[in-house]
């Protein structure tokens, strides 16, 4: 029976992670993810989820049994914030690596020292090297929705990759909305179980993958990548029609008819965006908005498509990268995928929310307005313009 | 002239003939009498030691990760057999001593806490052997390797008795020297549900600098020296399996190069923490040790 | 197939042996076995030549010589 009640992001993914019929979660507790793994607790204690959840010492150890869980054919969950993905750094190189299908939530949060327990998106980031998909979700609903649709990515037996579903700590973790739960039946039909077509560790079915080199491997990688941009679409196309909703699956483009410049935004600042994008266009302003919902792989042809449309994009970062060539880390990245246009539009580039600061209405308006005056006078005014050391009035 | 017949008793063994461990290596000799009480319904979770060379001659499933996962990957593995309602495959979980007593002990000791159903075994070759003999937590007092070039002034950690105080089923001290006490072991852990470790101190000619083949002769003078004594604990209750009286360590000690250099005091130490170690033993043989 | 690379070789004394099996239980490498027949036989194409055998014969049947005398 599908329902709808109010529903915190942490909730919302382990009824994700209920109805995606995870077989074994091996876990370990970190704030703010906390709820995540206490519900799923919950979940099988009242005997609403059968599920096997291991309460390993750390989070090393965590991904290292979802690897085992996964080669041993069963379909694995667990979820990790900050410090802890920091801890699983050396075994996050494996499920790519071996390409295991393994969906894990990165709750996001600031990493120490330079943070404490609310959100950046540097935790979650980090990992992009790696050869894990990385989406980011704006709320609850989107949260449990991308879930099932990571499992249904990760499991494609042309892709065999492991996906990471990232939303923000507190602001998306903690925060309660009206979150629709689907029919378990409804979600099965759509999810088949899982069987790795490369994977078998039973005796009397033993299968490996057959041998390749290194650099066979790496190209596989990264073909995988390539090829996981359409199935990214489809799926949420095909998520949207049984389901009834859908997140464009790479980008989504908001309020952005006739507009002259755009705000990218990712994660849970994207919704304090709309309204302000919502206010502004009333006001007359042709500002839009790109929620970039997929990081990894990044929409390279989506935003080569869009952006001679615009005459600058505003690349909101909520991270660092110190020493970098220029600005923030997503800034960097559609800088490159732009680069051989031959109309490319500015890119201005702001750092907000960083250590876990609120984003507020203001700032989301000072950037649009600093993006809007680079469409206009065709100068853009810093490498990166960090928009907590300006004084920008009250909260709201 | 005999190819055919060998072919077809590596199939039975479960294991190639001619790993690419050094000659003499305790490892392959460890996993040829261990595979034939395990049996082929089997899958070996490993890690990185030297005598890893063995498991990839094995012919039973084997999935590894690097050694910093002890017992992790087995932890995923046992979780996924439940699912898949499999128990009734043996599941294996086989670490160096580097990762045992240093890189994973905590690894082991929590899958220790948790009771997880599949038998842990440290392969101990007393040495990060595969670096290229470097010192490890379960390195012998005394003993030379590259970074303890004047013998390692710390001693040995008793790993099974750290394992044992975490009240698991079953632990176990055993020796290739000793080949049916080894397989009476490993036949009595497969039948336990729950955490089993097993503890066995395997010869490394190229560590321990001596003739390769001497290799069985010097495991056996290790444990009836009572340098590497052989003992079951099981549910808490200490088993003493080998109660000889005890050679001279000195028999054990001056058969390997790694010990040339001990002092007339050193070598006394020795004797009498091995002395020590026997009587406690034995005093407590057939007692409740573990509470 | 890589080729094992020997100094010594095993070679054995039918007439000495009393088929005890010492050599086939102790071989690390699984290259030796005592046949239905009780003969010793060794794998050539795999045995490592490190003597353990040679060393754990009760009644001295085996002796190590040079490769290619065997």
């Amino acid at each position: 029976m599908s329902f709808t009640r109010m529903m915190e992001g942490n909730e919302a993914a382990a009824w994700g992670a209920k109805l995606a019929r995870a077989e074994v979660v091996p876990a370990y507790p970190i704030t703010p993810q906390t709820e995540l793994i206490s519900t799923i607790a919950t979940l099988i204690a009242d005997g609403t989820m059968k599920t096997e959840y291991i309460k390993v010492e750390g989070e090393h150890t965590a991904m290292a049994a979802a690897v085992g869980a996964s080669a041993g054919g069963a379909r694995v969950f667990t979820a990790s914030s900050s410090q802890g993905i920091a801890f699983m750094d050396e075994p996050l190189w494996i499920p790519p690596g071996r390409r295991l299908p393994i969906v894990m939530c990165m709750v996001n949060r600031s990493m120490a020292p330079l943070g404490g327990l609310r959100p950046d998106h540097n935790d979650s980031m980090h990992q992009r090297d790696k050869g894990w998909v990385l989406l980011y979700c704006e709320n609850s609903q989107e949260v449990l929705d991308t879930i099932l649709q990571a499992y249904k990515i990760a499991e494609n037996p042309e892709i065999y990759l492991p996906v990471a579903v990232c939303y923000d700590g507190y602001f998306v973790s903690a925060t309660a909305t009206p979150t629709t739960v689907p029919d378990q039946a409804k979600v099965d039909e759509w999810l088949p179980p899982y069987k790795h077509e490369w994977y078998d560790l039973m005796p009397d079915s033993y299968k490996m993958p057959p041998p390749k080199s290194f650099i066979q491997q790496r190209m596989g990688l990264a073909e995988a990548h390539e090829k996981s941009k359409k199935v990214i679409k489809d799926v949420d196309t095909d998520y949207k029609k049984i389901f009834g909703r859908g997140y464009g699956g790479l980008i989504e483009e908001y309020n952005c008819d006739g507009a002259e410049a755009v705000l990218v935004t990712m994660d849970s600042m994207t919704g304090t965006a709309r309204d302000v994008i919502d206010e502004m266009r009333a006001e007359g302003k042709k500002i839009g908005l790109i929620k970039l919902k997929c990081f990894r792989p990044f929409p390279r042809e989506e935003f080569q498509k869009i952006a001679p449309k615009y005459k600058a994009i505003g690349v909101v970062d909520r991270n660092n990268s110190f020493g970098s060539a220029g600005g923030g880390i997503v800034a960097m990245e559609l800088s490159r995928a732009l680069y051989e246009l031959p109309d490319k539009p500015l890119i201005t580039n702001f750092h907000v929310g960083l250590s876990g600061t609120d984003v507020t209405m203001n700032q989301i308006r000072y950037m649009a307005d600093e993006t809007l005056e680079a469409a206009k006078t065709g100068i853009v005014k810093h490498v990166i313009d960090w928009v907590e050391a300006h004084d920008l009035g009250e909260v709201m | 002239m005999y190819n055919e017949e060998f072919d077809k008793y590596y199939n039975e063994n479960m294991i190639q003939g001619g790993t690419t461990c050094c000659p003499g290596c305790g490892g392959p000799l460890f996993w040829k009498l261990a595979l034939k009480v395990f049996g082929p319904n089997t899958i070996v979770y490993g890690d990185g030691p030297c005598a890893m060379c063995a498991l990839r001659s094995i012919k039973v499933p084997y999935y590894g990760i690097h050694f910093s996962f002890v017992a992790d990957g087995a932890t995923g593995i046992s979780a996924a057999l439940r699912a898949k309602g499999r128990e009734d495959v043996t599941l294996i979980s086989s670490a160096g001593d580097g990762a045992t007593s240093d890189i994973s002990l905590g690894k082991i000791s929590a899958a220790a806490e948790r009771n997880e159903n599949f038998l842990q075994i440290c392969i101990d070759n007393e040495a990060y052997m595969n670096t290229g003999i470097q010192k490890s937590g379960l390195t012998p007092y005394g003993a030379w390797t590259t970074t303890t070039p004047t013998g390692k002034e710390s001693n040995k950690k008793d790993v099974p008795m750290i394992i044992a105080a975490h009240k698991v089923p079953y632990v176990a001290t055993a020796s290739v020297a000793y080949p049916q006490d080894l397989a009476r072991k490993l036949e009595k852990a497969k039948s336990i549900k729950g955490f089993k470790f097993l503890h066995t101190v395997i010869p490394c000619p190229t560590g321990w600098r001596f003739d390769p083949a001497k290799a069985v002769e010097v495991t056996r003078l290790g444990v009836d020296t009572w340098v590497n004594p052989l003992y079951e604990i099981e549910e808490g209750v200490l088993k003493v399996n080998r109660k000889t009286e005890a050679k001279p360590v000195q028999e054990y000690l001056k058969a390997q190069g790694r010990f040339r250099r001990l002092t007339e005091d050193q070598l006394a130490y020795i004797q009498s923490e091995v002395d020590k170690k026997r009587d406690d033993l034995l005093g407590n043989d057939g007692k409740q040790i573990i509470h | 197939m890589s080729q094992i690379v020997r100094s010594f070789a095993p070679k054995v004394d039918q007439e000495k042996c009393i088929a005890c099996g010492m050599c086939q239980l102790y071989c690390p490498e699984s290259t030796v076995k005592l046949t239905d027949e009780k003969k010793v036989i060794f794998d050539y194409r795999y045995c490592k030549g490190c003597g353990v055998c040679a060393n754990e014969c009760p009644v001295g049947a085996i002796k190590m010589v040079k490769e290619g005398e065997q």
